[in-house]
């Protein structure tokens, strides 16, 4: 269990299609609760391949997600999605077998299991073993759920994957029985011994590369998904914006914005003066503009000085469009702190500065913070970080 | 008279100003006579905070040393600068 340490549980997944399919026949599903501090992903295998096995996957995974949202009890939601997945008319088999994981960020994880491979646990690099209850479906005398009630601690890792992983290279002269659950566990120790910080991202993409080398001719012959899980230390990131309302109050919050771990912002020429001011330390500025927009400045203890509103703004844009390669302008610098950090908070400035108002002014300038708050909502919702709004 | 000390320019960099045509004076650092580039210092400042406190004077804000300038131009500035070193 971890206690009193900041936590920040992240996801990566890689997948492969079946040689020749034009649809993954895996579906893997995430969503973030934060104010639960909760992670819910799902890795459901469907039937088949193509796109039939995709529509399946998709439905058990799409199901499973809502249902262990709703419920608090995630056993109670898997066997309903258990005893409610038909089976095929042709085959007689399950439609779609699945592994879901409701992670917390204290460290506690449940996991069910139907069908898939049974997942890794990695502590320190090695992966540790688990007793599992079994729970068999009411309904269908074949299934049987695996549940597992684990505790974590930080910098485990939990990898899942679709049983395209376990079987791969199946049949051929050099794997007669498939890569197998042995083979993956030593790749993935292997890979972790020598890369200790290796991502999410990275581990899932590598474990589905080494599975499809194992494929004789490198053509899968099944769906290949990956789903990794890290608890990690948060990357987190402050912007402070806006002079505070009560500037008796500065000193208070400039204490409290250079306190904060992790990286550190400033938009706003006057919320920079007040940090200046209030540290005794120097900005410097050596170019007027960058791209459309003022450019940044520097000082000591903070990553990046920019204008307020239009750099905003302009960011707003940039988050929105989502450019593949950004700007070099203040803006693109502060979504690529953005999109590298975990945990975002900021600290905005109630007071308003009545020149933005002036009707001589050749644009609108739209109120801080309603920008701070559009900014929030793309955060949070289109890149799933963790944003907090201090009113100052 | 010639100064040892050079002359700080600082033009506001701050949102009013910026939009106020800010940006424009970019082109200042090139448009110096060569006479007196060696006695001026020039750079952005992230804001002067003029633009709550300068009455009737209006945004974009230039500072020639202690002295405040409003409503800069490049010429402006050059205007106050011919004033400073004739």
């Amino acid at each position: 269990m971890i206690e009193d340490e900041a936590v920040f549980i992240d996801i990566g997944t890689a997948q492969q299609k079946k040689n020749g399919q034009n649809a993954y026949g895996d579906f893997i599903a995430s969503k973030r609760y934060p104010e639960e501090c909760r992670l819910i992903a799902v890795l459901s295998d469907g039937l088949g391949s193509g796109i039939k096995a995709n529509i399946l996957a998709n439905m058990t995974a799409t199901m499973l997600l809502k249902f262990a949202a709703a419920e608090r009890n995630l056993i109670r939601a898997a066997e309903t999605v258990m005893n409610a997945l038909p089976v095929c008319q042709v085959r007689k088999i399950s439609y779609s077998t699945f592994s879901v994981a409701d992670c917390f960020e204290d460290g506690t994880v449940r996991i069910v299991e139907e069908g898939n491979p049974e997942f890794l646990h990695l502590h320190n690099g090695k992966v540790v073993a688990h007793e599992c209850e079994r729970i068999a479906s009411q309904k269908f005398p074949e299934r049987s759920m695996r549940t597992y009630v684990l505790h974590l601690e930080k910098d485990d890792r939990l990898l899942f994957c679709s049983d395209g992983v376990t079987q791969s290279g199946l049949g051929g002269s050099l794997y007669k029985l498939g890569w197998r659950r042995e083979g993956l566990i030593d790749f993935v120790e292997s890979r972790l011994a020598s890369d200790p910080v290796l991502s999410c991202r990275r581990l899932a993409q590598e474990v589905v590369g080494e599975a499809l080398t194992k494929e004789p001719d490198r053509l899968a012959k099944d769906d290949i998904s990956c789903m990794v899980l890290h608890l990690r230390e948060p990357r987190s990131l402050v912007v402070f914006t806006g002079p505070p309302y009560d500037s008796n109050r500065d000193a208070e919050y400039v204490g409290l914005f250079m306190r904060y771990p992790g990286k550190k912002v400033i938009c706003g020429g006057t919320t920079a003066n007040v940090v200046a001011r209030e540290l005794n330390r120097e900005i410097t500025t050596e170019r007027f503009v960058k791209g459309s927009l003022p450019a940044g400045s520097r000082m000591d203890g903070v990553d990046l000085i920019t204008e307020g509103v239009l750099t905003l703004s302009k960011a707003v844009e940039y988050l929105e469009d989502d450019p593949a390669v950004l700007p070099d302008d203040a803006a693109g610098r502060l979504v690529g702190l953005f999109l590298d950090s975990d945990e975002i908070t900021f600290m905005v400035g109630a007071k308003v500065n009545q020149a933005h108002f002036d009707p001589d002014l050749p644009l609108e300038l739209e109120l801080r913070k309603n920008i701070v708050r559009r900014m929030e909502r793309l955060l949070t919702q289109k890149y799933v970080k963790q944003v907090l709004l201090r009113f100052i | 008279m010639e100064s040892q000390e050079k002359i700080k320019i600082r033009v506001c960099q701050g949102t009013t100003c910026f939009v106020m045509g800010a940006s424009r004076l970019e082109g200042l650092e090139t448009q110096i006579p060569p006479q007196w580039r060696q006695k001026v210092e020039i750079s952005a400042q992230p804001c002067l905070g003029m633009c709550q406190k300068a009455g009737f004077m209006k945004a974009p804000f230039v500072r020639i040393g202690d002295e405040i300038i409003g409503s800069a131009t490049v010429d402006s500035v050059l205007e106050k600068l011919s004033g400073i070193f004739k």
